[in-house]
């Protein structure tokens, strides 16, 4: 068997992402020679790996989370257009350099274009995830400062949510009105499989209906630090805030009894 | 039935993604809303086989199309049809989250790629109806030896490397490489004859 049939016949598990690193290691260095039957292998490999998301079981996704994403979508479609120049402007100066001598370098040979083209665009689609990646640490991070904010600025009310059961541990509040609500607990138990805790914000008015806001669940070592960002009624309107176990998914309206309750004094 | 949202040819469905895709550099909320409705099904199905859990299935899900949403330029329809490129970016992602969780996060730190990379379409996926290919999908693998059908669920599933599969099946790594393999060109036949 030649060297070039030993790579084909790796190139399906390379797409399926099963080659061991010195296997995939040895492909890779042979792709970077030029080999075109294989890329072309691997491409192909890559739709037939796909396929294989309909052997998944079905299942719907809920509601609550088409609602979020078109909530989101559109607030960010009515703000600004986002500019991509400012993505492009953070790719580090070394890999355009990279780009632009694989540029140049094609010049010398069609094929080798062909080839480079490709290098190219995984280039900048490695420094755009790595920028996505940067993107998502600064939002966790800034989440992070807020949180803290909330817990130390004096302004913030806190809010004891007693557990309805003697074995459930308590949970705590922190709300700052402009900063937003900080909901903490420590060795919270998960919730039932397809369940998820929710937070309700019940309003002073008379006969007002209670106020749905985040779903979450407990870390795995029973922890729980949930901000949020805007709730959904202002901190004079409510008098009290509750948790309960919904579907995943959460709920517009509660389907079972408060886990916890804690009232604003 | 998720299949059922999958009702158009692959000619006209491909170019429609393309065209709504397309539309989304405009900022259209509906054309994103019939991505969503389009795809979501088989996306979630996808990343909660993989994550098991259906609250961060969810939070994936919803990362997912947000991305969608705000970088739409990265799909190039030139470079492959769209729905293999969502799900290949889905299974990703969902590998990602779940490597956080695992030992295996250094492997697949090296090989895992943020979008996935290009996708070439053969001959007859254009006349293949995606409701028959999936269907035929869920034959041919139900086809398949239980291990090497395990095998492939925990390579594709999973994200286990070959070693990783012959540790966790006790079975010889040579046999779970060629199961791995000829139950892939199995799939391709199957998927080609069905034309």
């Amino acid at each position: 068997m030649s060297n070039a049939d030993t790579f084909r016949e790796m190139v399906e598990a390379y797409a399926l992402g099963a080659l061991d690193t010195d296997e995939r290691v040895a492909l890779e260095a042979h792709l970077a020679s030029g080999c075109a039957d294989c890329m072309k292998a691997i491409e192909e490999a890559r739709w037939l790996v796909s396929q294989l998301a309909y052997y998944a079981p079905d299942a719907v996704p809920s509601d609550m989370l088409k609602g979020r994403l078109m909530q989101t979508v559109r607030a960010e479609a009515k703000a600004a257009p986002i500019s991509t120049s400012s993505a492009k402007s953070t790719i580090p100066v070394w890999m355009w350099a990279g780009v632009a001598a694989l540029l140049v370098f094609s010049i010398y040979s069609a094929w080798t274009a062909r080839l480079l083209e490709r290098q190219t665009r995984e280039v900048n689609e490695r420094a755009a995830a790595e920028l996505r990646q940067l993107q998502q640490t600064n939002q966790e991070l800034l989440a992070a400062k807020r949180e803290a904010m909330i817990l130390t600025d004096p302004a913030s009310v806190k809010i004891a949510l007693a557990p309805s059961g003697k074995d459930m541990p308590s949970l705590e509040a922190m709300w700052h009105s402009q900063l937003g609500l900080c909901v903490m607990g420590h060795k919270v138990p998960m919730p039932g499989s397809h369940r998820v805790l929710q937070l309700w914000l019940i309003p002073k008015a008379q006969g007002a209906k209670p106020m749905p806001s985040v779903t979450f669940w407990p870390e795995p070592d029973g922890r729980i630090a949930k901000l949020v960002m805007d709730p959904p009624e202002a901190m004079q309107e409510v008098k009290a805030l509750a948790v309960t176990e919904e579907p995943s998914g959460g709920s517009p309206q509660p389907t079972s009894a408060p886990m916890w309750v804690g009232g604003l004094s | 039935m998720f299949l059922a949202a999958l009702t158009y040819t692959d000619d006209r469905g491909v170019s429609l993604d393309a065209a709504l895709v397309h539309r989304l550099l405009q900022r259209d909320v509906n054309a994103f809303e019939q991505l969503y409705d389009r795809h979501s099904r088989i996306v979630y199905a996808l990343v909660l086989r993989i994550l098991q859990q259906a609250g961060t299935a969810e939070e994936v899900v919803q990362d997912i199309f947000l991305q969608l949403w705000r970088n739409a330029q990265r799909y190039d329809e030139s470079r492959g049809p769209f729905v293999p490129w969502l799900l290949t970016l889905a299974r990703n992602r969902a590998l990602d989250t779940l490597r956080l969780k695992s030992e295996r996060q250094r492997r697949r730190e090296e090989q895992t790629e943020e979008l996935p990379p290009v996708v070439s379409a053969p001959e007859f996926e254009k006349s293949l109806d995606l409701k028959r290919r999936a269907e035929r999908v869920r034959e041919l693998m139900t086809s398949l030896q239980p291990q090497q059908k395990r095998a492939i669920e925990l390579a594709y599933f999973e994200g286990m490397s070959h070693t990783e599969i012959a540790a966790a099946l006790k079975e010889p790594l040579g046999t779970v490489k060629s199961w791995i393999r000829n139950g892939l060109l199995r799939l391709k036949e199957g998927l080609q004859a069905t034309t």
